[in-house]
């Protein structure tokens, strides 16, 4: 392997992708601060009058399909709505998907003492004592309270609440545990590759970004052919050249450790097959995006510092896992919230592969809510749905941007 | 100068050290690229071959048809009725990245160079609605359109239900805000002095320097109608079905026909592909400009 060397023409490239990024992480100076202000109040009222007029047009479209619904959900949420509207009935469409407030109360309380732990062993690591390098018992130990309280209210909610909606979340959960690290690490891996003095980077980079830019109906479409259950699909007659026997593939509801042969039930069985067969599309499509931010992120990476370490003897791995990984590191956080906020937007690929015989365990909350209202009609239960998937965003949206700075650092 | 050289050299010596490893390193490098490569591009051998197979030849373990069926495609194109939708694909395409140009430049201009009560308080809420996601505006938008909200009748299966909703967005006004921001204001100044107003200075200065962002915004919008799914399933009937829908429609009913159905697929993607092979750096620049995960 070859550290990347300066002055490579292949890299002018990234080098200009870079800077693009540069320029829309800082601020861009306020042109309109600096114009001459004019005596007289006519200009500031033409100003005022074009811009509406300029906006105005924008603004109608967001505003009722963009601000409006968002408004429109919630009241329907507290709307008894089944096909025709009904009476007004509070929160307890949200109720009837908790179960009770109480189970709620348990399962935020434990997700705030989470984030609470993830902060406090930031805290200790960063303040560089002796006790910074048990900063990770600390965190386990007060993960493991919030841990007791997050499972006490989720199995009262399973008991209680909605269990397909519930159940739609942990498939949600199965498929971002399942995709999310995956992509990170092949896309990592393959930016690193593609970042080396190699011929063909541009044909290479065409070709892994080509899934992420097709249609995700049309790709998925492929990938049903695929997998399909029949001996003669190609998902069956590859695992056979490794001597395995015809698996269902799309068709299969039954978890994954349960066809490994582990007799395990409830969570830990893990997702279906089928499931996993969305995965493996997920990974498939969403690889090239991340190599084409982390490419982006590599360029950035000052030259020097390479080189300084190679002088002073460092392998290529240790060049790799002491420098590029650090300084990726931002970007690492970024993709990883920003595709785990895509898994619970996530819907056509899910819909196209989904099959009734591989039953809920291929039903993701946006799917979930989806069927709730397009096949079933319940309009209030699937807005408050809607609502919660919505919070669950913005908390990790929130996350994204506060723990961002608490937590990410340069090498 | 002389230690640069030293430098230099000693770096040299140390990549020198084993050619042997060097080669392998490289090798490796290829072979892992290739690999991975071969994965990303073969769905999309599949479904060509598969298309121009005979049905019975899709029942079988084959990789390449024995004589390729062109005529699938012409069947594909009529009789399941591929050619139509294709055509609603493209109208709904081409209406969404009008309106949208329209609007998003008016309203980026604005909010990039007038100054005027309010402008942050709207720029902010625009921004807020990238976060929603589609699973709430949906339902609110499905009862909207059928004119449940607003009594303008119902507007179902129709080439405005499939634009109208996507012809502003916060994100394409966001992207040509920050590139109208960074035109000069010694040009508006000047323009003043001839005294043209705030729409002839867009018009004749702004627009002809900022094709680059309108070209991303282009594509986005191009990929984002094109690739459209849920909501046109919700709203489009037999008239304006987009191909999308069509795909989808052709799997879960007929699901038979393999041969159709790839040809189909192939149909999908001929202009997204076009569009991709001669504006591939645009493409790959915007999304690592914007990290837009799409």
């Amino acid at each position: 392997m070859e550290v990347p060397k300066q002055n490579e023409p292949q890299e002018s490239i990234d080098a200009n992708e870079s800077s693009h990024l540069d320029r829309s992480e800082y601020p861009v100076p306020d042109n309109t601060e600096k114009q001459p202000k004019r005596g007289l109040g006519f200009q500031r009222v033409v100003d005022l009058v074009t811009a509406y007029s300029f906006i105005t047009p924008a603004l109608i479209i967001i505003f009722l399909f963009g601000l409006f619904p968002i408004g429109y959900a919630f009241y329907m949420s507290l709307i008894n709505w089944n096909v025709r509207k009904g009476a007004f009935i509070g929160f307890r469409n949200y109720l009837e998907i908790f179960g009770s407030w109480e189970n709620l109360y348990w399962v935020l309380g434990g997700v705030v003492i989470l984030i609470i732990a993830f902060i406090v062993q930031g805290r200790i690591e960063k303040a560089k004592n002796e006790f910074s390098k048990y900063s990770w018992l600390v965190f386990l130990g007060i993960a493991a309270i919030a841990g007791v309280l997050f499972s006490k209210g989720w199995s009262a909610m399973m008991e209680t609440g909605d269990k397909s909606f519930l159940q739609s979340l942990v498939n949600t959960l199965y498929y971002a545990l399942g995709t999310v690290p995956t992509q990170i690490i092949i896309g990592i891996v393959i930016a690193y590759l593609l970042y080396q003095n190699i011929k063909f980077k541009e044909g290479f980079r065409l070709l892994y970004f080509l899934p992420y830019i097709t249609p995700a109906v049309t790709t998925s479409v492929i990938f049903r052919i695929i997998f399909n259950r029949e001996a003669y699909s190609i998902a069956n007659r590859f695992i056979k050249l490794f001597g395995m026997d015809p698996l269902k593939w799309r068709f299969e509801s039954k978890p994954i450790m349960q066809l490994l042969g582990f007799n395990i039930e409830g969570f830990w069985a893990g997702p279906s097959l089928a499931l996993i067969v969305i995965m493996i599309f997920g990974i498939w499509s969403f690889v090239g995006y991340n190599v084409v931010i982390f490419l982006s992120g590599l360029g950035n990476i000052p030259k020097e510092v390479y080189e300084a370490a190679e002088i002073d003897g460092a392998t290529k791995w240790q060049l790799f896992k002491n420098i590029t990984i650090p300084y990726l590191s931002p970007i690492t956080f970024y993709l990883t919230l920003i595709s785990l906020i895509g898994t619970f937007k996530a819907f056509n690929h899910i819909y196209v592969l989904k099959l009734p015989s591989a039953g809920d365990s291929v039903v993701t909350a946006s799917v979930y809510i989806f069927e709730r209202f397009y096949k079933f009609s319940q309009f209030g239960r699937a807005t408050a749905m809607s609502m919660v998937l919505f919070l669950i965003i913005l908390g990790l949206t929130f996350i994204q941007n506060k723990l961002m700075a608490e937590r990410v650092f340069y090498g | 100068m002389a230690n640069q050289d030293v430098l230099t050299q000693h770096i040299g010596t140390i990549r020198k050290t084993n050619p042997v490893a060097r080669i392998i390193g490289k090798v490796m490098i290829y072979v892992v690229l290739t690999v991975g490569a071969l994965v990303s591009l073969f769905p999309f051998f599949w479904m060509i071959s598969q298309s121009l197979m005979t049905l019975g030849e899709t029942l079988q373990i084959r990789w390449l048809p024995a004589a390729p069926q062109w005529e699938n495609y012409v069947e594909a194109w009529s009789r399941a009725r591929f050619g139509e939708y294709f055509l609603n694909s493209t109208w709904v395409t081409l209406g969404t990245i009008v309106g949208l140009l329209i609007t998003s430049i008016l309203a980026a201009y604005a909010f990039a160079r007038i100054k005027f009560p309010g402008r942050e308080v709207v720029f902010t809420l625009f921004l807020a609605t990238m976060m929603v996601p589609e699973s709430v505006t949906l339902i609110p938008n499905l009862f909207m359109i059928r004119g449940q909200i607003i009594p303008w009748g119902n507007w179902n299966d129709t080439f405005w239900v499939l634009t109208i909703p996507f012809i502003a967005n916060a994100f394409s006004i966001f992207l040509l805000r920050q590139f109208f921001q960074q035109v000069p204001n010694e040009l508006w100044d000047a323009a003043r002095i001839d005294g043209a107003g705030h729409m002839r200075f867009l018009t004749q200065i702004v627009l002809p320097i900022s094709t680059a962002p309108i070209v991303t915004v282009i594509l986005f919008a191009f990929t984002g109608a094109w690739n459209a799914f849920s909501w046109p399933l919700i709203v489009s009937g037999r008239k304006w079905r987009t191909l999308m829908v069509g795909l989808y429609n052709f799997v879960s009913e007929a699901g038979t026909e393999t041969q159709l159905l790839m040809a189909g697929a192939v149909i999908s993607l001929i202009p997204i592909i076009i569009l991709y092979i001669f504006t591939q750096k645009q493409f790959t620049q915007g999304i690592a400009t914007t990290g837009l995960k799409g």
